[in-house]
Protein backbone atom coordinates (compact mmCIF):
# COMPACT_ATOMS: atom_id res chain seq x y z
CA UNK A 1 0.00 0.00 0.00
CA UNK A 2 2.69 2.25 0.73
CA UNK A 3 4.66 1.40 -2.49
CA UNK A 4 0.83 1.93 -4.98
CA UNK A 5 0.82 5.45 -2.31
CA UNK A 6 4.60 6.52 -2.89
CA UNK A 7 3.84 6.04 -6.80
CA UNK A 8 0.94 7.98 -6.75
CA UNK A 9 2.29 10.76 -5.12
CA UNK A 10 5.28 11.06 -8.02
CA UNK A 11 2.87 11.18 -10.49
CA UNK A 12 0.95 13.79 -9.06
CA UNK A 13 4.15 15.77 -8.53
CA UNK A 14 5.05 14.84 -12.51
CA UNK A 15 1.77 15.76 -13.60
CA UNK A 16 2.37 18.61 -11.49
CA UNK A 17 5.83 19.83 -12.45
CA UNK A 18 5.52 18.81 -16.39
CA UNK A 19 1.71 21.31 -16.30
CA UNK A 20 3.50 24.06 -14.91
CA UNK A 21 5.61 26.85 -16.59
CA UNK A 22 8.25 27.80 -13.77
CA UNK A 23 7.81 27.35 -9.76
CA UNK A 24 5.99 30.89 -9.51
CA UNK A 25 2.99 29.00 -11.53
CA UNK A 26 3.40 26.44 -8.80
CA UNK A 27 3.80 28.74 -6.18
CA UNK A 28 6.35 26.74 -4.06
CA UNK A 29 6.42 27.96 -0.61
CA UNK A 30 9.40 26.50 2.02
CA UNK A 31 8.54 27.06 5.77
CA UNK A 32 10.04 25.43 8.96
CA UNK A 33 10.53 25.54 12.21
CA UNK A 34 12.97 24.72 14.98
CA UNK A 35 12.86 24.52 18.73
CA UNK A 36 14.96 23.79 22.09
CA UNK A 37 13.97 22.90 25.29
CA UNK A 38 15.28 22.64 28.82
CA UNK A 39 13.46 19.97 30.94
CA UNK A 40 14.15 20.08 35.17
CA UNK A 41 12.54 17.56 37.72
CA UNK A 42 12.45 17.38 41.62
CA UNK A 43 11.99 13.23 41.03
CA UNK A 44 11.89 11.06 38.72
CA UNK A 45 13.26 11.50 35.16
CA UNK A 46 10.85 11.91 32.71
CA UNK A 47 10.39 11.43 28.76
CA UNK A 48 13.99 9.34 28.80
CA UNK A 49 16.32 12.30 29.58
CA UNK A 50 18.05 12.60 32.84
CA UNK A 51 16.07 15.61 33.78
CA UNK A 52 16.67 15.42 37.60
CA UNK A 53 20.29 17.03 36.79
CA UNK A 54 18.31 19.56 34.12
CA UNK A 55 18.38 18.15 30.53
CA UNK A 56 18.47 19.68 27.42
CA UNK A 57 18.11 16.72 25.53
CA UNK A 58 14.84 17.64 23.28
CA UNK A 59 15.46 19.47 19.89
CA UNK A 60 13.20 19.62 16.98
CA UNK A 61 13.32 21.01 13.64
CA UNK A 62 11.14 20.96 10.55
CA UNK A 63 11.46 21.83 6.83
CA UNK A 64 7.93 21.98 4.93
CA UNK A 65 7.87 22.36 1.08
CA UNK A 66 4.53 22.76 -0.54
CA UNK A 67 3.41 23.24 -4.19
CA UNK A 68 -0.04 24.90 -5.43
CA UNK A 69 -0.45 24.04 -9.37
CA UNK A 70 -3.86 24.54 -9.18
CA UNK A 71 -6.20 26.52 -6.98
CA UNK A 72 -7.52 23.07 -5.92
CA UNK A 73 -4.46 20.66 -6.04
CA UNK A 74 -1.70 21.25 -3.41
CA UNK A 75 1.30 18.80 -2.70
CA UNK A 76 3.15 18.92 0.10
CA UNK A 77 5.92 16.95 2.13
CA UNK A 78 7.31 17.78 5.69
CA UNK A 79 10.41 16.12 6.85
CA UNK A 80 10.91 16.18 10.59
CA UNK A 81 14.16 15.84 13.02
CA UNK A 82 13.53 15.12 16.53
CA UNK A 83 15.14 14.10 19.69
CA UNK A 84 13.77 13.84 22.60
CA UNK A 85 16.39 11.62 25.50
CA UNK A 86 16.58 8.22 24.17
CA UNK A 87 13.96 8.78 21.36
CA UNK A 88 14.37 10.01 17.40
CA UNK A 89 18.19 11.69 16.92
CA UNK A 90 17.05 11.24 13.36
CA UNK A 91 15.60 12.81 10.11
CA UNK A 92 11.89 11.10 9.34
CA UNK A 93 9.02 11.75 7.27
CA UNK A 94 6.57 13.61 9.39
CA UNK A 95 3.67 13.49 6.01
CA UNK A 96 3.56 13.88 2.18
CA UNK A 97 0.16 14.07 0.55
CA UNK A 98 -1.30 15.45 -2.27
CA UNK A 99 -4.47 17.30 -1.76
CA UNK A 100 -7.48 18.00 -3.97
CA UNK A 101 -10.14 20.52 -2.71
CA UNK A 102 -13.06 20.60 -5.16
CA UNK A 103 -14.76 23.03 -2.89
CA UNK A 104 -15.50 24.24 0.60
CA UNK A 105 -17.86 20.82 1.45
CA UNK A 106 -15.94 18.46 -0.19
CA UNK A 107 -12.39 18.00 -0.40
CA UNK A 108 -9.82 14.75 -0.27
CA UNK A 109 -6.21 14.06 0.70
CA UNK A 110 -3.68 11.05 0.12
CA UNK A 111 -0.23 10.09 0.91
CA UNK A 112 1.36 9.97 4.57
CA UNK A 113 -1.50 12.45 6.09
CA UNK A 114 -1.94 13.33 9.11
CA UNK A 115 -4.76 11.58 11.70
CA UNK A 116 -7.52 14.97 12.87
CA UNK A 117 -8.71 12.88 15.78
CA UNK A 118 -9.77 14.36 19.19
CA UNK A 119 -8.97 18.45 19.50
CA UNK A 120 -5.45 19.19 18.85
CA UNK A 121 -3.77 15.89 17.54
CA UNK A 122 -3.06 17.07 13.64
CA UNK A 123 -1.15 19.72 15.54
CA UNK A 124 0.05 17.99 18.42
CA UNK A 125 3.32 18.32 17.13
CA UNK A 126 3.46 21.65 15.93
CA UNK A 127 5.16 23.52 18.72
CA UNK A 128 4.98 27.07 17.36
CA UNK A 129 1.08 26.89 16.95
CA UNK A 130 -0.02 26.64 20.39
CA UNK A 131 0.87 28.31 24.17
CA UNK A 132 1.90 25.36 26.03
CA UNK A 133 5.58 23.67 26.16
CA UNK A 134 3.50 20.02 26.68
CA UNK A 135 0.22 19.69 25.69
CA UNK A 136 -1.66 17.69 28.36
CA UNK A 137 -0.21 14.54 28.48
CA UNK A 138 -3.36 12.40 29.41
CA UNK A 139 -4.08 12.49 26.07
CA UNK A 140 -1.21 14.16 23.94
CA UNK A 141 1.57 11.94 25.31
CA UNK A 142 4.84 13.31 24.03
CA UNK A 143 6.81 9.84 24.12
CA UNK A 144 4.26 7.67 22.20
CA UNK A 145 2.93 10.49 19.95
CA UNK A 146 4.16 8.85 16.87
CA UNK A 147 1.59 6.42 17.13
CA UNK A 148 -1.32 8.88 16.76
CA UNK A 149 0.48 11.69 14.28
CA UNK A 150 -0.09 10.23 10.88
CA UNK A 151 -0.82 6.98 8.68
CA UNK A 152 -0.72 5.70 4.73
CA UNK A 153 -3.74 6.96 3.32
CA UNK A 154 -6.16 8.88 3.08
CA UNK A 155 -8.88 10.98 4.05
CA UNK A 156 -11.97 13.18 3.25
CA UNK A 157 -12.92 16.26 4.61
CA UNK A 158 -15.56 19.50 4.43
CA UNK A 159 -17.56 21.76 5.67
CA UNK A 160 -21.60 22.02 5.79
CA UNK A 161 -23.44 24.71 6.37
CA UNK A 162 -26.24 23.59 8.74
CA UNK A 163 -29.96 25.26 8.01
CA UNK A 164 -31.69 27.82 10.37
CA UNK A 165 -28.77 29.07 11.46
CA UNK A 166 -27.29 25.78 13.57
CA UNK A 167 -23.52 27.01 12.35
CA UNK A 168 -20.98 24.47 10.23
CA UNK A 169 -20.29 21.10 10.15
CA UNK A 170 -16.26 20.30 10.13
CA UNK A 171 -16.37 16.70 8.83
CA UNK A 172 -13.33 14.64 8.31
CA UNK A 173 -12.88 10.54 7.77
CA UNK A 174 -9.78 8.89 7.10
CA UNK A 175 -8.73 5.31 6.39
CA UNK A 176 -4.67 3.47 6.33
CA UNK A 177 -2.40 1.86 7.11
CA UNK A 178 -0.95 2.42 10.50
CA UNK A 179 2.85 1.67 10.84
CA UNK A 180 5.58 2.03 13.61
CA UNK A 181 9.13 1.03 12.96
CA UNK A 182 10.72 -1.51 15.68
CA UNK A 183 13.00 1.64 16.70
CA UNK A 184 9.88 3.77 17.19
CA UNK A 185 10.20 5.51 20.92
CA UNK A 186 6.31 4.24 21.25
CA UNK A 187 7.69 0.99 21.68
CA UNK A 188 10.63 1.65 24.56
CA UNK A 189 8.13 1.35 27.58
CA UNK A 190 7.30 -1.99 25.95
CA UNK A 191 10.60 -3.22 25.18
CA UNK A 192 11.93 -2.65 28.69
CA UNK A 193 9.12 -4.40 30.33
CA UNK A 194 9.88 -7.38 28.08
CA UNK A 195 8.18 -6.84 24.94
CA UNK A 196 10.02 -6.89 21.88
CA UNK A 197 8.69 -6.18 18.24
CA UNK A 198 11.78 -6.91 16.05
CA UNK A 199 9.60 -5.73 13.08
CA UNK A 200 7.40 -3.21 14.55
CA UNK A 201 3.67 -3.09 14.90
CA UNK A 202 1.44 -2.14 11.79
CA UNK A 203 -2.28 -2.26 11.13
CA UNK A 204 -5.38 -0.36 9.09
CA UNK A 205 -6.80 2.34 11.08
CA UNK A 206 -10.44 3.89 10.20
CA UNK A 207 -11.60 6.95 12.15
CA UNK A 208 -14.26 9.79 11.41
CA UNK A 209 -14.41 13.06 13.33
CA UNK A 210 -17.19 16.15 13.17
CA UNK A 211 -16.31 19.53 14.75
CA UNK A 212 -19.22 21.45 15.17
CA UNK A 213 -19.30 25.42 14.78
CA UNK A 214 -22.43 26.26 16.81
CA UNK A 215 -24.12 29.48 16.63
CA UNK A 216 -22.31 30.99 19.63
CA UNK A 217 -19.72 32.46 18.24
CA UNK A 218 -16.20 30.87 19.32
CA UNK A 219 -17.81 27.72 20.63
CA UNK A 220 -16.93 24.54 18.99
CA UNK A 221 -18.12 20.59 20.20
CA UNK A 222 -16.45 17.71 18.55
CA UNK A 223 -16.83 13.94 18.83
CA UNK A 224 -13.89 11.59 17.02
CA UNK A 225 -13.04 7.62 16.97
CA UNK A 226 -10.64 5.59 15.21
CA UNK A 227 -11.42 1.41 14.77
CA UNK A 228 -7.98 0.31 15.00
CA UNK A 229 -7.28 -3.15 13.89
CA UNK A 230 -3.45 -3.81 15.00
CA UNK A 231 -1.32 -6.58 13.72
CA UNK A 232 1.99 -7.43 16.10
CA UNK A 233 4.25 -9.40 13.17
CA UNK A 234 5.88 -11.29 14.45
CA UNK A 235 4.99 -11.24 18.37
CA UNK A 236 7.63 -11.90 20.46
CA UNK A 237 7.71 -11.49 23.91
CA UNK A 238 10.40 -12.68 26.29
CA UNK A 239 9.21 -13.75 29.65
CA UNK A 240 12.14 -14.59 31.35
CA UNK A 241 13.70 -17.92 29.29
CA UNK A 242 10.53 -17.85 27.32
CA UNK A 243 8.93 -16.43 24.23
CA UNK A 244 5.47 -15.92 23.63
CA UNK A 245 3.10 -14.27 20.81
CA UNK A 246 0.80 -11.30 21.61
CA UNK A 247 -2.63 -10.50 19.61
CA UNK A 248 -4.10 -6.91 20.14
CA UNK A 249 -8.07 -7.49 19.44
CA UNK A 250 -9.19 -4.72 16.97
CA UNK A 251 -10.19 -1.64 18.95
CA UNK A 252 -11.68 2.05 19.46
CA UNK A 253 -11.19 4.89 20.71
CA UNK A 254 -13.76 7.60 21.29
CA UNK A 255 -12.85 11.29 21.56
CA UNK A 256 -15.78 14.08 22.98
CA UNK A 257 -14.16 17.53 22.76
CA UNK A 258 -15.20 21.12 23.17
CA UNK A 259 -13.41 24.76 22.44
CA UNK A 260 -14.43 27.95 23.09
CA UNK A 261 -12.23 30.86 21.73
CA UNK A 262 -13.00 34.13 21.59
CA UNK A 263 -11.01 37.54 21.54
CA UNK A 264 -8.47 37.24 23.97
CA UNK A 265 -9.84 34.00 25.51
CA UNK A 266 -9.54 30.03 24.88
CA UNK A 267 -10.99 27.81 26.88
CA UNK A 268 -10.76 23.82 26.38
CA UNK A 269 -12.51 20.34 27.42
CA UNK A 270 -11.15 16.66 25.93
CA UNK A 271 -12.17 13.12 27.00
CA UNK A 272 -10.80 10.25 25.61
CA UNK A 273 -11.08 6.42 26.31
CA UNK A 274 -8.43 3.70 25.03
CA UNK A 275 -10.11 0.28 25.96
CA UNK A 276 -8.14 -2.46 24.48
CA UNK A 277 -8.04 -6.39 24.72
CA UNK A 278 -5.56 -8.78 23.76
CA UNK A 279 -3.98 -12.19 24.63
CA UNK A 280 -0.52 -13.28 25.48
CA UNK A 281 0.28 -17.16 24.25
CA UNK A 282 3.27 -18.58 25.45
CA UNK A 283 3.90 -22.39 24.30
CA UNK A 284 5.62 -23.67 27.59
CA UNK A 285 2.64 -22.03 30.03
CA UNK A 286 -0.68 -24.21 30.50
CA UNK A 287 -3.12 -21.05 29.48
CA UNK A 288 -3.30 -18.34 27.38
CA UNK A 289 -2.30 -14.73 29.39
CA UNK A 290 -5.31 -12.29 28.82
CA UNK A 291 -5.27 -8.73 29.40
CA UNK A 292 -7.01 -5.90 29.20
CA UNK A 293 -6.31 -1.53 29.18
CA UNK A 294 -9.34 0.67 30.07
CA UNK A 295 -7.24 3.80 30.12
CA UNK A 296 -9.65 7.18 30.71
CA UNK A 297 -7.53 10.14 29.21
CA UNK A 298 -8.77 13.98 30.04
CA UNK A 299 -7.95 17.62 30.35
CA UNK A 300 -9.35 20.80 30.56
CA UNK A 301 -7.51 24.21 29.97
CA UNK A 302 -8.11 27.91 30.06
CA UNK A 303 -5.86 30.73 28.23
CA UNK A 304 -5.88 34.33 27.87
CA UNK A 305 -3.69 36.03 25.78
CA UNK A 306 -2.49 39.31 28.28
CA UNK A 307 -0.99 41.40 25.11
CA UNK A 308 -0.62 41.12 21.68
CA UNK A 309 3.07 39.36 22.99
CA UNK A 310 2.06 37.59 25.84
CA UNK A 311 0.12 34.75 26.52
CA UNK A 312 -0.49 32.76 29.78
CA UNK A 313 -2.64 29.49 31.13
CA UNK A 314 -3.11 26.71 33.15
CA UNK A 315 -4.65 23.13 32.57
CA UNK A 316 -5.51 20.19 34.55
CA UNK A 317 -4.67 16.59 33.05
CA UNK A 318 -5.61 13.18 34.28
CA UNK A 319 -5.12 9.84 33.42
CA UNK A 320 -5.94 6.81 34.91
CA UNK A 321 -6.34 3.01 33.76
CA UNK A 322 -9.73 1.89 35.27
CA UNK A 323 -8.37 -1.14 36.57
CA UNK A 324 -6.43 -0.26 39.74
CA UNK A 325 -7.16 3.40 38.93
CA UNK A 326 -5.72 4.24 42.73
CA UNK A 327 -2.29 2.50 42.37
CA UNK A 328 -0.31 5.11 41.71
CA UNK A 329 1.55 3.70 38.54
CA UNK A 330 -2.15 3.69 37.04
CA UNK A 331 -2.58 7.27 37.27
CA UNK A 332 -1.28 10.25 36.40
CA UNK A 333 -2.84 13.87 37.24
CA UNK A 334 -0.62 16.92 35.95
CA UNK A 335 -1.70 20.53 37.11
CA UNK A 336 -0.25 23.20 34.87
CA UNK A 337 0.88 26.88 34.17
CA UNK A 338 1.89 28.12 31.46
CA UNK A 339 2.96 31.35 29.75
CA UNK A 340 4.08 32.34 25.92
CA UNK A 341 6.03 35.24 25.06
CA UNK A 342 6.24 36.35 20.84
CA UNK A 343 9.24 38.28 20.31
CA UNK A 344 8.06 38.74 17.18
CA UNK A 345 6.35 36.84 14.48
CA UNK A 346 9.54 34.35 13.93
CA UNK A 347 10.65 33.91 17.57
CA UNK A 348 9.24 32.77 20.87
CA UNK A 349 9.76 31.51 23.74
CA UNK A 350 8.10 29.53 26.67
CA UNK A 351 8.34 28.76 30.27
CA UNK A 352 5.60 26.20 32.12
CA UNK A 353 5.24 24.55 35.32
CA UNK A 354 3.80 20.96 35.98
CA UNK A 355 2.93 19.82 39.58
CA UNK A 356 2.66 16.11 38.24
CA UNK A 357 1.17 13.54 40.63
CA UNK A 358 1.16 9.62 39.79
CA UNK A 359 3.32 8.21 37.59
CA UNK A 360 1.55 6.58 34.96
CA UNK A 361 2.98 8.12 32.08
CA UNK A 362 6.41 9.45 30.72
CA UNK A 363 8.92 7.69 33.11
CA UNK A 364 11.03 4.74 31.72
CA UNK A 365 12.10 2.14 34.53
CA UNK A 366 15.73 1.81 33.34
CA UNK A 367 16.03 5.68 33.78
CA UNK A 368 13.90 5.80 37.13
CA UNK A 369 15.19 2.45 39.42
CA UNK A 370 12.91 3.90 42.14
CA UNK A 371 9.65 6.13 40.76
CA UNK A 372 8.87 8.44 43.40
CA UNK A 373 4.86 9.12 44.10
CA UNK A 374 4.91 12.76 43.25
CA UNK A 375 7.35 15.31 40.77
CA UNK A 376 7.75 19.16 40.08
CA UNK A 377 8.44 19.73 36.43
CA UNK A 378 9.82 22.97 35.15
CA UNK A 379 10.28 23.32 30.69
CA UNK A 380 11.83 26.03 28.95
CA UNK A 381 11.56 26.39 25.30
CA UNK A 382 12.38 28.33 22.71
CA UNK A 383 11.53 28.78 19.45
CA UNK A 384 11.99 30.02 15.84
CA UNK A 385 9.47 29.68 12.86
CA UNK A 386 9.56 31.11 9.20
CA UNK B 1 -24.26 62.55 37.53
CA UNK B 2 -20.97 63.95 36.75
CA UNK B 3 -19.41 61.09 36.70
CA UNK B 4 -22.23 59.78 34.27
CA UNK B 5 -21.49 62.81 31.65
CA UNK B 6 -17.89 61.70 31.73
CA UNK B 7 -18.25 58.24 31.51
CA UNK B 8 -20.71 58.16 28.53
CA UNK B 9 -18.15 60.82 26.79
CA UNK B 10 -15.63 58.75 27.06
CA UNK B 11 -17.36 55.51 25.55
CA UNK B 12 -18.96 57.73 22.69
CA UNK B 13 -14.96 58.95 22.34
CA UNK B 14 -13.58 55.46 22.56
CA UNK B 15 -16.23 54.13 20.11
CA UNK B 16 -15.19 57.12 17.95
CA UNK B 17 -11.67 56.55 18.04
CA UNK B 18 -12.52 52.55 16.85
CA UNK B 19 -14.86 52.99 13.53
CA UNK B 20 -12.41 55.53 12.81
CA UNK B 21 -9.19 53.29 12.80
CA UNK B 22 -11.57 50.77 11.06
CA UNK B 23 -12.29 53.35 8.33
CA UNK B 24 -9.10 53.74 7.42
CA UNK B 25 -9.07 50.04 5.99
CA UNK B 26 -10.83 49.61 2.90
CA UNK B 27 -11.57 45.40 0.92
CA UNK B 28 -10.77 45.28 -2.29
CA UNK B 29 -11.34 42.42 -4.70
CA UNK B 30 -10.59 41.07 -8.08
CA UNK B 31 -13.72 42.23 -10.67
CA UNK B 32 -14.35 38.60 -10.99
CA UNK B 33 -15.72 38.02 -7.30
CA UNK B 34 -19.55 38.44 -8.03
CA UNK B 35 -20.56 40.13 -4.61
CA UNK B 36 -20.38 43.37 -3.87
CA UNK B 37 -20.41 42.88 0.00
CA UNK B 38 -19.43 40.30 2.29
CA UNK B 39 -20.03 39.83 5.49
CA UNK B 40 -16.69 40.35 8.71
CA UNK B 41 -18.00 36.54 9.01
CA UNK B 42 -17.01 35.36 5.97
CA UNK B 43 -13.82 37.73 5.44
CA UNK B 44 -12.86 35.27 8.36
CA UNK B 45 -13.55 32.68 7.00
CA UNK B 46 -11.28 33.12 4.14
CA UNK B 47 -8.30 35.12 5.48
CA UNK B 48 -7.93 32.21 8.32
CA UNK B 49 -8.54 29.39 5.68
CA UNK B 50 -11.59 28.08 6.83
CA UNK B 51 -13.08 29.17 3.35
CA UNK B 52 -12.28 29.48 -0.33
CA UNK B 53 -15.60 30.37 -1.59
CA UNK B 54 -17.80 33.66 -0.34
CA UNK B 55 -21.60 32.31 -0.06
CA UNK B 56 -22.46 33.95 -3.40
CA UNK B 57 -20.19 30.83 -4.30
CA UNK B 58 -17.37 33.54 -6.22
CA UNK B 59 -13.64 31.89 -5.59
CA UNK B 60 -11.89 33.97 -2.71
CA UNK B 61 -7.81 34.51 -2.78
CA UNK B 62 -6.65 36.42 -0.29
CA UNK B 63 -3.68 38.25 -0.44
CA UNK B 64 -1.95 40.05 2.75
CA UNK B 65 0.52 42.90 3.65
CA UNK B 66 3.37 41.36 5.34
CA UNK B 67 3.44 44.34 8.19
CA UNK B 68 2.17 47.87 8.82
CA UNK B 69 -0.65 49.49 10.37
CA UNK B 70 -2.94 48.95 7.74
CA UNK B 71 -2.16 45.01 8.40
CA UNK B 72 -2.57 45.38 12.10
CA UNK B 73 -5.72 47.24 11.90
CA UNK B 74 -7.24 45.09 9.32
CA UNK B 75 -6.35 41.81 11.43
CA UNK B 76 -7.70 43.66 14.70
CA UNK B 77 -11.23 44.94 12.69
CA UNK B 78 -12.15 41.70 10.93
CA UNK B 79 -10.38 38.76 12.22
CA UNK B 80 -9.73 39.78 15.85
CA UNK B 81 -6.58 38.72 16.13
CA UNK B 82 -2.69 40.07 16.43
CA UNK B 83 -0.23 39.31 13.98
CA UNK B 84 1.41 36.69 16.08
CA UNK B 85 -2.19 34.81 17.22
CA UNK B 86 -2.88 35.45 13.32
CA UNK B 87 0.55 33.61 11.88
CA UNK B 88 0.57 30.85 14.37
CA UNK B 89 -3.36 29.87 13.35
CA UNK B 90 -1.65 29.71 9.54
CA UNK B 91 1.05 27.79 10.61
CA UNK B 92 -0.83 25.26 12.96
CA UNK B 93 -2.56 24.71 8.80
CA UNK B 94 1.05 24.44 6.93
CA UNK B 95 2.36 22.24 9.31
CA UNK B 96 -0.56 19.77 9.81
CA UNK B 97 -0.94 19.64 5.84
CA UNK B 98 -4.07 21.83 6.13
CA UNK B 99 -3.46 24.81 3.99
CA UNK B 100 -1.07 27.04 2.34
CA UNK B 101 -0.30 30.09 3.99
CA UNK B 102 -1.45 33.17 1.63
CA UNK B 103 1.05 35.77 -0.51
CA UNK B 104 1.90 38.40 1.45
CA UNK B 105 3.57 41.77 -0.32
CA UNK B 106 5.00 44.92 0.93
CA UNK B 107 3.15 47.79 0.37
CA UNK B 108 -0.51 48.77 -0.90
CA UNK B 109 0.38 49.21 -4.20
CA UNK B 110 1.40 45.73 -4.94
CA UNK B 111 -1.68 44.46 -2.91
CA UNK B 112 -3.50 46.12 -5.78
CA UNK B 113 -1.52 44.76 -8.45
CA UNK B 114 -2.50 41.66 -7.35
CA UNK B 115 -5.73 41.98 -6.67
CA UNK B 116 -6.25 43.59 -10.11
CA UNK B 117 -4.84 40.66 -12.23
CA UNK B 118 -5.14 37.56 -10.13
CA UNK B 119 -9.24 36.27 -10.51
CA UNK B 120 -10.80 35.83 -7.06
CA UNK B 121 -7.94 37.92 -5.17
CA UNK B 122 -9.64 39.62 -1.78
CA UNK B 123 -6.99 42.04 0.34
CA UNK B 124 -7.03 45.43 1.91
CA UNK B 125 -5.66 48.61 1.33
CA UNK B 126 -5.39 51.88 3.08
CA UNK B 127 -8.02 54.25 2.27
CA UNK B 128 -6.33 56.59 0.27
CA UNK B 129 -4.59 54.47 -1.56
CA UNK B 130 -5.37 54.40 -5.57
CA UNK B 131 -7.03 51.72 -6.68
CA UNK B 132 -7.48 51.61 -10.14
CA UNK B 133 -8.89 47.65 -11.57
CA UNK B 134 -10.34 46.52 -8.17
CA UNK B 135 -13.27 46.79 -6.90
CA UNK B 136 -14.39 47.55 -2.94
CA UNK B 137 -16.31 45.47 -1.02
CA UNK B 138 -18.26 46.55 1.85
CA UNK B 139 -18.51 44.87 4.83
CA UNK B 140 -21.65 44.21 6.55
Amino acid sequence: MRKLLTAAMMLALGVASASAQSLEDLNVQIHGYATQGFLYTTQNNIFTTTSSNGSPSWSEAVVNVAAQPTPKLRIAVQARYSLLGNFGNAITLDWAAADYKVNDKLGVRFGKVKIPSGLFNEIQDIDPSYLWALLPQSVYPLTSRNSFLSQYGGLVYGTLALPQKLGKLEYRGWSGEHALNADDGALLNLRESGTNQPDGIKGVATGGAIHWKTPIQGLMVGASDIRSNTQIIPSTLNFGAFTGTETVHPYNTPDYFAKYERGRILLAYEYARNQLNGMIVVPQFPFPVHFRFDERQQYAMASYKVTDKLSAGSYFSYYFNQHERNLSPNFQKDYTVAGRYDFNPFLYAKVEQHFINGTALSYDTGLNPGLKPNSKLTVLKIGVSF
Amino acid sequence: MKKRLLMFLFVALASLIGQRAYAQVIVIANPSVKATAVSKAELSDVFTGSATTLKDGSRAVPILLKAGTVHEEFLQAYIGRSDSAYRAGWRSLVFSGQGAMPKSVDGDAAVVEFVAHNAGAIGYIGKGTPHEGVKVLAVK
